[in-house]
């Protein structure tokens, strides 16, 4: 380690030995494993990345800015979407939200986006494709996705609380709309002094997406305006 | 979901009125009408065969059980082992223990660190059996037709009268259940998942031979290039035996291939196969016994968890089996009947809300 580490490369150290009895349902630990500079087309950040005890998914951070022992800090949390994030699908707004957090992030003092790889455990992939084929043929319902093993309501935020805890925050400002998220990371400890809103406007493909997303989840959403693209 | 009393449904003459009715007495019928009945809830469950355990199955040839469909048992999930581990009967915890051959295992995590393995001497059907104790079963019950009425579900049997209940649990494989389940809107998306998760077949030979002549060196056999998945020792298993016993399992294309064909083709085939890998004293048993598993292995990769569909009437039909739970095999059909119980006992079904 040299004299001049900065404090989220003095994590990796410290968590050389880290071990506790693990957070949520699966009892997940997370170490900060590696740290580097990461310059964007958003801005400069740093990417951490994780090691956790439960599965061989490598969880990131995207830190912007001086965080460790701050209060207040802008955190949003993004799951990994494969087909929106890497591949532009518009069936989603995964890469809208991805990118509108990043870009906010790159004008502010501080932020953290969680990038949770929570897509694919299994055969997650696959079912999700399924799901889509479903769709498609208008048999998309909540028993069709249950079955394939998509279940809002049951994410185990057990895994971003640690990985915030690592990072050493004081408090955190949350970007969603989703109330389940707060209550999420406060069940495991993380000190939530506010909620920035983070809504971005429906297209054609992902209005039906959104709106079931806020009837089944109880997101905050407003639907009030015109889907862009659409004149029906 | 509690039903009010006042409700009660109207009994049509010659109907037999249950609370559920479970059809499959396979694993995941089993493992949901004993988590039902734990908490309370009795059910009926139906089955077309004559025994208990669907694919976990025994015949007694000479005297002797023989597992002719799931060899050895192996899971890691809590639940499914101190299911196993209450058994009474004989575990031969680790079996198979002398395993040989290159191909590829039915089921490649039966063999992955953290997967326990287990057969048991009476014969695989004392698992099922074991499940199957203090529940309420009708067993050679063929179902014909369902048959969806105002707040309850009616099962047409081939003979015999008609049962009706409020809530029914379809277990078979998927081209089974998709031939019961009524065409009404609400299961559509039901009827496309088991489209998604055909279960493939597996030609079976189970062969004897002198208990006093040679016997093969392993427990289980994964043959490389070969029409057969996997030759099993099955006499290894039981601790009198008297003749030595080999249950040879076609692979899932080879069975598909044949399965339509002359059961006496197919053998004699399988048969030279078993002789090509164990040894020519094969070639000649002293008897020869085959089974057709139509539905022998859920389609891969399976769906995740089991379904539950309210029906406009109030009536419920779930859905379970191998198919329903990540990771499949005989623990997969085991969890899948747990969690589908569990959630009719929460109540939580939803809505079919179609698009």
């Amino acid at each position: 380690m040299t004299p001049d580490a900065s404090p989220l490369e003095a994590l990796v150290e410290r968590d050389q030995t880290h071990d506790c009895a693990g957070f949520g349902p699966a009892r997940t630990c997370v170490r900060v494993v590696a740290v580097a500079d990461l310059p964007s087309r958003f801005g400069d950040f740093k990417i951490v990345a994780f090691w956790n005890n439960r599965d061989a998914k490598e969880h990131i951070a995207m830190v912007r800015g001086e965080v460790c022992g701050a209060s207040d800090v802008p955190v949003r949390l993004h799951s990994e979407c494969l087909t929106g994030d890497a591949m532009g699908s518009l069936r989603c707004d995964c890469r809208d939200q991805l990118e509108a957090a990043l870009t906010t992030f790159g004008t502010m003092e501080r932020g953290i986006l969680l990038y949770l790889r929570q897509e694919g455990r299994g055969i997650g992939l696959i079912n999700k494709i399924r799901a889509y084929a479903l769709q498609d043929r208008g048999l998309d319902t909540v028993e069709a996705n249950l079955a394939l093993g998509f279940r809002d309501d049951e994410r185990d935020y057990g895994v971003a609380a640690h990985m915030l805890r690592s990072l050493d925050l004081r408090s955190i400002q949350l970007m969603t709309n989703n109330p389940n998220k707060l209550r999420g990371l406060e069940q495991h400890g993380v000190v939530v002094s506010g909620r920035i809103p983070h809504q971005l406007p429906a297209t054609r493909h992902n209005r039906f997406y959104l709106e079931t997303k806020a009837a089944r989840s109880g997101h905050y959403l407003d639907f009030t305006g015109e889907p862009e693209g659409t004149k029906d | 979901m509690v039903y009010p009393r006042a409700r009660m449904l109207d009994r049509r003459p010659g109907e037999e009125l249950h609370e559920v009715v479970v059809i499959g007495a396979g694993i995941a019928g089993l493992a949901c009408a004993g988590a039902l009945a734990a908490a309370g809830r009795q059910s009926l469950v139906v089955d077309k065969g004559r025994g208990v355990g669907g694919r976990c199955a025994t015949r007694r040839i000479r005297d002797q059980p023989v597992d002719h469909g799931v060899a050895f048992y192996h899971g890691e999930h809590p639940e499914f082992l101190a299911a196993l581990a209450a058994v009474p009967a004989t575990a031969l915890p680790g079996w198979p223990q002398r395993i040989v051959g290159q191909g590829p295992p039915c089921q490649p995590e039966a063999f992955t660190r953290g997967h326990s393995r287990l057969a048991f001497v009476e014969g695989a059907t004392a698992f099922p059996k074991a499940l199957a104790r203090g529940l309420a079963l009708r067993l050679a019950t063929r179902i014909v037709a369902i048959e969806v009425g105002d707040a309850s579900l009616c099962l047409r049997l081939e003979a015999g009268p008609s049962l009706q209940t409020r809530e029914l649990v379809l277990t078979p494989p998927a081209a089974q259940t998709l031939a019961l389940l009524p065409r009404c809107a609400e299961l559509a998306s039901a009827r496309a998942l088991l489209d998604l998760v055909p279960a493939q077949p597996c030609l079976t030979l189970m062969l004897g031979y002198a208990g006093d002549g040679p016997r093969p060196e392993f427990d289980v056999c994964y043959p490389e290039d070969s029409p057969l998945q996997m030759i099993v020792h099955d006499s290894a298993k039981r601790s009198a035996a008297g003749q030595v016993v080999l249950v040879a399992q076609a692979t899932r294309a080879w069975s598909r291939a044949q399965l339509e064909r002359e059961a006496s083709s197919w053998q004699a085939t399988l048969l030279a196969e078993v002789a090509r890998v164990v040894g020519p004293w094969a070639h000649e048993p002293v008897w020869l016994e085959s089974h057709r598993w139509r539905y022998a292995h859920a389609g891969s990769p399976a769906l995740a968890s089991p379904m539950l569909v309210s029906l406009p009437g109030g009536a419920r039909i779930g859905l379970a089996g191998e198919a329903f739970c990540a990771g499949a095999g005989v623990q997969g059909a085991y969890l899948a009947g747990l969690a589908l119980a569990r959630r009719m006992l929460a109540g939580q079904a939803c809505g079919e809300e179609t698009r």
